[in-house]
């Protein structure tokens, strides 16, 4: 369980390399895809659904506007809503699991009959609700994600908290008389650090599922061109009846690589957390 | 051994084989022209979105306007040629010297499809019940004082004043009261579902409707016009516009009421297919708020919305040719002015009709002492020319529209920031009050209205005083205007019509000088039809320039349209779709495929052991 | 004991379908008004929302609303469907059993398919097989399952027109007979299912291989392996049973969550069931809809959940020992 480890485990496979390679050019794309797209993303034309050109490498969409800028731009919200999704999940998750295992008793009773029933509940019908109620934005995209989420970390931090708990330097804190807030803090919270880092990297997957999953619905926030939302627009649009396969493509293939190459990652970095799993996953 | 473990294997490719063969021979769709049923002629209307409910109380969608105008009818129909005002269930009606009295005499021998009288009792009862009460009714009785019927054939109308509208723009259906009568009337505004078959009086009435799947119409037993060539109305539902079109295409549909902007264009250029492009009487407008402080003193806006010339040098700076171009693909047509053109009786281009010219509306702003600031903004006494604009994300064209806006008002120094959001917050935005009077929150919108088939009234209202706190959301209001409106529908009749022209001429006139809105196109009909399936097609409501089915408005196209000669029965399904067939053969041939590989092998080669 | 343990679990599942209902009652009530909700017109006048409050008892207090909610949701009353003015609970009927078709032959097919995927993976570990299975199954689990829908209407319904693109039966005609009709409902069935079992394969493919890998190293396999019996005879005979009992688990386990994730297959292919009913319900604001299948969608994950753990009580000894 160390440092080098970790990096072994990462860049010593080719998994690990070709996930963290994929993660990062899509993270450059997001920050730059602004400056790189070709042509204005937004602008649209009378050259409907053309087929890939020199001038428009992957075509033009029912509106005429250029399918590689709209891509390239698209990436932007794929990525913030994941990772900040993935923030507020991981948040939550963290301070729920923590004080529901540190402290036990009533408070880790309530705690987990909430942190239950948020596993129970079915998230996208959850998600479905609560975006139709509140208005489509990119903050509520990612509130909604990021609170429907949590509930796999909280158990996981809570079961793992609940071991930390019976350790012996923990034990001998508590008997120095170290505030709780001392202990959680020194103790129990950079070793739970590592777990919770693990499975935010998974939920950032999941998240990004979702804010395709969403924008597909109509739920996603019409402003910012997404990859969920270009699929929609050529749904919608007829794309499939017109065989713009050039429209249909990228944007899930994006969507693929970078939830890939993300629960690679997430994967990676579970196996470094808890060896126990590494003789199921490694291949 | 090994050779008979080879035998499934073989029988899996004969499978396989058979299975191709199967898809390969088309149509398990048989079509019975003849035989059992005679030779049926069905008119084939395929759309995407169905109606919700066949109750007119509560029914809001374009889809069930279409249905109901066919199954029922109005007291006053419309003249498919232009749109007057014609005979329906009344068969004529006459006005009093003072304009204030409206006699209508019914047609005598009229019944419902259930061979039931059509009276003077329906009339009234339609008019007090659904136009009262019916969500999308309730409004064009206000101008009726008193409704007698002396006899069973005779309704009589009278009013404060005189009114035009009484004739031509009483768009209230006219129910069978032995039926609709008996049901409570919250229950009619609440979960009624009326029974099918639909109790009607138009010449095709609802026979049968399974929601989301299909609605079939046959001729009205009653009908007391002549005969409709076709023995069979079918609307059928699909899953997506798309699929619609597809239908059309595979001929499947004859005919699709509403084609999609942004595929209009492609489904034209196919062999076979027609598409008609008609202005209605709906529009799209970007409209300013305009509510003063004693109308809204909790208003909520940039003030430089409300100076003139600012409104109309954005006016000018907007190309509305070029966008809609691209926003609208081309489909709608370019607006001047608050009337649409479809309303032949009235509409007139107007004089002040802002053509696209930047620079003009430069030298306006210049010349007003709008000055650029910093920013590269217009900037007055402090007031700075940046607004917000409200688009509603449901409407994909309005937001494209709404982008190009703002691009084209940067040339001349005004900001406008697009906010999305979704129809419900607009309404809010617009309609919100606060101790009692209007606070709507906004600078611009881009949204839009519809009117009524032949009176004008309706859109022209939308900007009067009275219409503050109600349907207004320019909160324009000019005395003026006011009484031209009151002044305008009190001429009754064909003799006042250049009259009321005149005035309405004015009307829009001002509307264009003050601009509450800057009305920028009028919505479409988008249709399209197999040419082989339809017969006798022509562009009706009105004549030359409206659309093959008259929706919404009238059912006389569905009388003088025949079956084309590639037109189609109803289709009978009894053999199994060749998909199935190849999945099925697939399974069986894998499966035989395996259990003879396995065999096989376990005769054979020895498996490897695990490492 | 057993049935202690059993009694324990109905409970816990009864307490979640209580929080469940709290939940739903307060959600749709905590954002916005829902007279607001309600009124379709702008133009409604003080009075007329007055009287819909009245109407829908949102004028009594709040605790008396949510003991009318809570008994009318136990007599099957959830409303009113805005866009339909029929009752939800009508519409609600009238989809689940094309939710359950869909769903049910999905993950019976992903189940079969899953199973026999990891079971090659896992007894050709670390070759080439194996990487294949796993690059596959990774991907279909990453890919966003409407975006394979797409692609299968883009390839199967447009370009190679094989299967109809939506909707559960060709619209507008009549069938000769039932069996007609069934091979109809079949052939509209074969793309979305196919998406579903996208959907569903990467996952019960992962658990399948990592259960079996795990099966493999396990006693007693090598001692039926000592024993002489072939190899391949373990393994079907003994060690595929044993590695099933995790996936068919978590596949019933499952069942009611998939239920609801199959939305997006469901608004795409037009498919009848709950989830075009939610999609439907979004774009017209129709939330008596949407509170409906929002119960009915958290009330099978619950039950299922529960069938789960009475079949692992039925089938796994150790758990009656506990």
């Amino acid at each position: 369980m160390t440092g080098a480890r970790a990096r072994e485990l990462l860049f010593g496979s080719w998994r690990g390399r070709i996930s963290l390679s994929v993660l990062g050019l899509f993270i450059f794309i997001a920050i730059f895809g602004g400056a790189l797209a070709p042509d204005d993303p937004y602008a649209s034309s009378l050259e409907t659904l053309e087929p890939p050109s020199s001038e428009h490498w992957l075509g033009t969409t029912e509106q005429g506007s250029d399918v590689l800028s709209q891509l390239l731009v698209g990436a932007r919200v794929s990525i913030v809503v994941g990772f900040a999704a993935a923030i507020i999940s991981a948040v939550i998750g963290a301070a729920v699991g923590l004080a529901s295992g540190y402290f036990g008793g009533w408070t880790d009773r309530i705690l987990d009959g909430i942190d239950n029933w948020f596993l129970v509940i079915p998230t996208l019908p959850l998600m479905i609700v609560l975006s139709a109620l509140l208005s489509p934005s990119l903050g509520v995209l990612i509130l909604v994600i990021g609170i429907t989420s949590w509930a796999g970390t909280g158990r996981i931090v809570r079961s793992h908290v609940l071991t930390l708990r019976e350790r012996p330097f923990v034990e001998r804190a508590q008997a120095l008389g170290a505030s709780h807030w001392h202990i959680l803090k020194t103790h129990i919270f950079p070793n739970a650090l590592p777990l919770i880092f693990a499975n935010t990297v998974l939920i950032i997957a999941i998240a990004i599922l979702s804010e395709s999953a969403l924008a597909f619905l109509g739920l996603g926030d019409p402003t910012n061109i997404s990859w969920g939302t270009m699929l929609q627009n050529a749904f919608s649009s007829g794309a499939p009846s017109a065989e713009a396969w050039w429209y249909v493509i990228p944007p899930g293939l994006c969507i693929t690589l970078l939830v890939l190459s993300v629960a690679m990652i997430g994967y990676q970095f579970e196996e470094y957390v808890n060896p126990r799993l590494l003789e199921q996953h490694e291949a | 051994m090994t050779r008979y473990a080879r035998l499934p294997v073989a029988l899996a490719v004969l499978f396989a084989t058979a299975a191709l063969a199967i898809i390969a021979v088309p149509g398990q769709a048989q079509e019975d022209s003849g035989s059992e049923s005679g030779s049926q002629d069905v008119f084939r209307v395929g759309w995407s979105q169905d109606p919700k409910t066949l109750n007119p109380f509560v029914g809001v969608n374009e889809e069930e306007f279409t249905i109901w105008a066919i199954n029922w009818e109005l007291l006053v129909g419309f003249d498919p040629e232009d749109l007057t005002p014609a005979p329906a269930i009344a068969e004529s009606w006459d006005v009093s010297e003072d304009g204030k009295t409206v006699t209508f005499h019914l047609i005598e021998d009229a019944k419902w499809s259930d061979g039931e009288p059509i009276t003077s009792e329906d009339v009234k009862w339609s008019l007090e019940t659904l136009g009262e009460e019916g969500l999308l009714f309730a409004g064009y009785t206000a101008g009726v004082e008193s409704i007698k019927t002396p006899d069973d054939h005779t309704v009589i109308l009278t009013s404060e004043e005189p009114n035009a509208r009484l004739i031509g723009d009483l768009f209230v259906y006219v129910l069978p009261e032995h039926i609709w009568g008996k049901v409570p009337v919250d229950e009619l505004t609440g979960g009624y579902q009326p029974e099918v078959p639909l109790v009607g009086s138009g010449p095709y009435i609802v026979t049968e409707f399974e929601r989301s799947r299909i609605l079939k119409m046959t001729p009205n037993p009653e009908w007391r016009g002549e005969q409709p060539a076709f023995d069979e109305l079918q609307f059928i539902r699909y899953g997506s516009a798309d699929a619609v079109e597809r239908a059309l295409t595979l001929g499947e549909v004859d005919f699709i009421p509403e084609v999609q902007p942004a595929t209009f264009d492609r489904l034209g250029e196919q062999e076979g297919i027609e598409v008609v492009n008609a202005p209605t009487y709906s529009f799209t407008e970007l409209a300013f708020n305009l509510c003063s402080e004693e109308n809204c003193p909790d208003a909520q806006f940039n003030p430089a919305i409300q100076d003139q010339t600012m409104r109309q040098a954005i006016a000018y700076s907007i190309d509305r040719e070029r966008n809609n171009e691209i926003a609208n693909l081309g489909t709608s047509f370019v607006a001047h002015g608050i009337l649409p053109s479809f309303y032949k009786d009235f509409y007139e281009v107007p004089e002040l009709d802002y053509p696209y010219d930047p620079e003009l509306a430069n030298q306006m702003l210049d010349d007003a002492g709008w000055e650029l600031n910093a920013d590269g903004i217009r900037e007055k006494d402090g007031v700075v020319a940046s607004f917000d604009l409200f688009v509603r994300s449901e409407a994909p064209a309005e937001i494209q529209y709404a982008k190009l806006i703002a691009e084209q008002t940067e040339e001349i120094g005004v900001e406008f920031n697009l906010q999305v959001v979704s129809t419900d917050k607009l309404t809010e935005l617009t309609v919100r009050k606060e101790d009692g009077l209007p606070a709507p929150e906004f600078d611009t919108f881009i949204w839009g209205w519809g009117g009524d088939p032949y009176d004008p009234s309706a859109l022209l209202d939308l900007v009067t005083t009275s219409q503050i706190g109600a349907s207004s959301d320019s909160f324009y209001s000019n005395p003026e205007y006011d009484q031209l409106m009151e002044e305008q529908v009190t001429l009754v009749g064909e003799e006042k019509l250049e009259e009321r022209k005149e005035l309405i001429k004015e009307m829009v006139a001002m509307v264009q000088e003050d601009l509450p809105y800057l009305v920028l196109s009028y919505d479409p009909y988008l249709e399209a039809y197999n040419e082989d399936a339809l017969g006798n097609v022509e562009r009706l409501c009105p004549a030359e320039t409206g659309e093959i089915l008259c929706q919404q408005v009238s059912y006389e196209p569905l009388l003088t349209l025949t079956p084309g000669e590639g037109s189609s029965g109803a289709e009978t399904v009894s053999g199994v779709p060749g998909g199935v067939v190849a999945i099925g053969a697939l399974i069986i041939a894998i499966v035989a495929f395996l259990v003879g590989r396995a065999r096989g092998r376990r005769e054979t080669e020895p498996m490897e052991l695990p490492t | 004991m057993n049935t202690r343990w059993l009694i324990g679990k109905v409970g816990a599942a009864a307490l979640t379908l209580v929080f469940v209902l709290i939940f739903n009652f307060f959600l749709f009530r905590a954002i916005g008004d829902p007279t607001e909700q309600l009124v379709r017109l702008p133009q409604s006048t003080p009075e007329e929302i007055a009287e819909l409050r009245a109407e829908y008892g949102l004028d009594k207090p709040l605790l008396s609303q949510f003991a009318d909610y809570v008994g009318d949701t136990f007599t099957g009353e959830l409303g009113i469907s805005q866009r339909t003015r029929e009752p939800v609970w009508d519409e609600i009927k009238r989809a689940i059993p094309w939710t359950l078709l869909l769903v049910g032959v999905g993950t019976l097919i992903a189940t079969i398919l899953g199973a026999w995927m990891g079971v090659k993976a896992a007894t050709k570990r670390g070759t080439r097989t194996d990487d294949g299975l796993l690059s596959f199954n990774l991907f279909t689990y990453a890919a966003p399952e409407y975006w394979i829908g797409i692609i299968l209407i883009l390839v199967f319904a447009v370009a190679i027109p094989i299967f109809p693109a939506g909707q559960q039966v060709t619209p507008g005609v009549e069938f000769s007979s039932w069996f007609a009709e069934a091979a109809d409902v079949l052939d509209h069935l074969v793309l979305p299912v196919t998406a579903m079992t996208f959907l569903l394969l990467g996952q019960y493919f992962l658990i399948m291989r990592s259960s079996m890998v795990e099966v493999l190293t396990e006693d007693f396999v090598t001692v039926k392996r000592a024993t002489g019996l072939p190899w391949n005879r373990v393994v079907s005979k003994h060690a595929v049973p044993n590695a099933l009992l995790p996936l068919v688990t978590i596949a019933a386990i499952q069942f009611g969550a998939v239920a609801g994730g199959a939305v997006t297959i469901e608004a795409l292919f037009s498919w009848p069931g709950l989830g075009e009913l939610s999609y439907d319900a979004i774009g017209d604001k129709d939330f008596p809809i949407l509170q409906g299948t929002f119960l009915v969608f958290s009330f099978a994950v619950i039950f299922a959940n529960l069938i789960a753990d009475c079949l692992y009580f039925a089938l796994d000894p150790r758990v009656q020992a506990k």
